[in-house]
């Protein structure tokens, strides 16, 4: 239905990032919390808008601007995803001494750009809705201005992220001369008509891919991905090792699952994400064990996400795909927010070492990470157990046994490097002293609903599952 | 009238160099420019196709793209800038911090 409504949850986010913008101007630096609030105040309106026209299918310019209930999933995960790292950004902000307003702006159009990429179906509009979301990215990367790793950490995502949008842009104009048009549905339908698919067709899919497939950071493409997550600030860590893979995914599950149905050739594409996703899935996890800085380690951990993602991606399981990201979405979150936890005044506890003997000391703050670290290892009864389960049964159906083989024995490794941090908590004589700050009541709050999320996503599915069931059957491909 | 596939073999070459220049470079701003050579590379295939067809959308998504551009370079030069007061370097093998 053609209705200015689909136009509501992106305006409230643009208002919202406009008004914090002019406020900060206004607020004395020790009081930029507050803009946190308004952020969050605006977050609930675009999820408002978002829950309201669940099912309604609104769309808006030529319905370039689609709200399917795919659409509107990924929109609503996205939004929870940025309420949590706002809340914990408000600590660690002033802790870290970037108490700075623009960042609540810059997260607002980060989302922004993620919400017109997952409810547009043409790829120009992707690439743009793309390129908001980097352009905010970078900034956020390198928002601790004094910090050096900060700053490289947003050159480096700088420079590879806007060569792979290079890669992109270059794989549109090729399927644009193949079709005539970057609508996805006019190029499945041409690919269609064709009897097989020319190499000028071969090479603007394969481009694209490349582009996406950095932005999700899949093995060959994630050398930027573990400096990326080590440098920016944690909060923002968080928030990329979700947001973009999130939408990364969804804008694959448009452009692949019709194309899988065109018949002949491919096989070829199939079979490279195929590799691609198998490499993933080895690589990050075994890189990931000889990593000591947490944050480098959790970014390879992310790594080897992508690459059980990917495992949906080909079984051709949106419902598992969309179950995995939100359960992927807490205990991530979680896992973060517990690394924020042990920090103080200009000071970060990122080392292994610094865990030592956490457990006893902080009992409360090792034992939320102690669970969040199990679900991402996939350990029953949490939802990172259910979600790596619904992953694979799903790709045994489809008759990817090899692939589920590689995958669970990947996932075996990756227990290693994340009970290696249980046995520091919980095991070890602490080196040296760590002191935190506690009063962070906000922090404390995100590791409550996380732990309460991967619980209830591992114990009880049932709810989720029948939203998801709902958002897949009504995927358009315009 | 020159032939389309002109255009796209010249815009393929200039896609090439850039990504090629990209990875031999060692200096950041020359590394960076060499990604607008691929996006310019990008601009002239959309115009060629866009007129071989004889449709407006080609044309319209070029201007889109210079825009896209133009901010990525406001963003770009921005950090590149803030890496240099930092480190008084702009040689890609000095952004070494983080390793492994």
């Amino acid at each position: 239905m053609n209705s200015l409504n689909a136009m509501f949850p992106l305006l409230t986010l643009i208002v919202g990032a406009l008004l914090v913008l002019i406020l900060e101007v206004s607020i004395k630096r020790e009081n930029k919390t507050y803009l946190a609030f308004i952020s969050i105040i605006f977050l609930m309106i675009c999820g408002f808008f978002c829950v309201q026209s669940w099912g309604k299918d609104f769309s808006y310019f030529n319905n370039h601007l689609y709200l399917d209930n795919f659409a509107l999933f990924f929109s609503i995960v996205l939004i929870i995803t940025t309420i949590l790292v706002t809340l914990i950004s408000m600590k660690y902000l002033s802790l870290q001494n970037t108490n700075v307003g623009e960042y609540y702006a810059l997260l607002l159009l980060a989302l922004s750009g993620m919400l017109i990429m997952v409810s547009s179906s043409d790829l120009i509009v992707i690439f743009l809705g793309l390129e908001v979301l980097s352009m905010s990215s970078y900034t956020l990367a390198g928002l601790k201005r004094d910090d050096q790793k900060s700053s490289e950490a947003a050159l480096k995502y700088f420079l590879l992220g806007s060569f792979a949008s290079a890669f992109l842009v270059y794989g549109l104009a090729l399927l644009y001369g193949v079709s005539n048009s970057t609508s996805i549905a006019v190029i499945i339908d041409h690919f269609k008509t064709e009897s097989s698919l020319s190499f000028m067709a071969f090479a603007g899919l394969g481009l694209v891919i490349v582009g996406f497939g950095f932005k999700i950071a899949v093995v060959p493409f994630h050398m930027w991905t573990p400096d990326v997550y080590q440098g920016a600030p944690t909060p923002i860590t968080a928030f990329f090792s979700i947001g973009p893979k999130a939408v990364g995914f969804a804008v694959l599950v448009r452009l692949l699952y019709p194309f899988w149905h065109v018949a002949y050739d491919s096989e070829v594409i199939f079979s490279l994400l195929w590799i691609i996703s198998a490499l993933t899935m080895i690589i990050g996890n075994l890189i990931a064990l000889r990593q000591t800085n947490i944050k480098r380690m959790l970014a390879y951990s992310s790594i080897a996400h992508a690459g059980y993602l990917m495992v949906a991606i080909l079984s051709q399981d949106t419902s598992s795909l969309m179950f995995y990201f939100v359960v992927y979405l807490f205990m991530n979150i979680g896992a973060f927010a517990a690394v924020i936890a042990l920090g103080k005044k200009d000071k970060e506890y990122l080392e292994l070492d610094d865990y030592a003997g956490i457990g006893f000391k902080y009992p409360w703050i090792g034992a939320t990470f102690a669970v969040f670290l199990f679900s991402l290892a996939g350990f029953p009864p949490t939802g990172g157990f259910l979600a790596k389960f619904y992953v694979f049964s799903a790709a045994v159906r489809e008759g990817l046994v090899s692939l589920v083989i590689i995958g669970v024995l990947a996932s075996l490794v990756s227990v290693y490097y994340y009970l290696r941090i249980i046995v520091y908590m919980y095991m070890r004589e602490p080196t040296h002293e760590v002191d935190i700050n506690l009063e962070n009541p906000a922090l404390f709050l995100v590791l409550f609903l996380c732990l309460y999320g991967v619980l209830q996503l591992g114990i009880f599915p049932g709810n989720i599952l029948l939203i998801i069931k709902q958002a897949v059957s009504s995927i358009a491909f315009l | 009238m020159v032939p389309t596939s002109y255009f796209i073999i010249l815009s393929a070459i200039l896609f090439v160099l850039g990504a090629f220049a990209f990875f031999v470079k060692r200096d950041l701003i020359t590394q960076f420019l060499c990604i607008e050579v691929m996006l310019s590379a990008a601009n002239l295939a959309f115009i060629a196709f866009a007129k071989s067809a004889s449709s407006l959308d080609g044309q319209i998504i070029v201007i889109f793209i210079i825009t896209v551009a133009a901010a990525e370079a406001a963003v770009g030069l921005a950090i590149i800038l803030l890496v240099y007061r930092q480190k008084k370097t702009i040689k890609s093998e000095d952004m070494n911090l983080m390793k492994g």
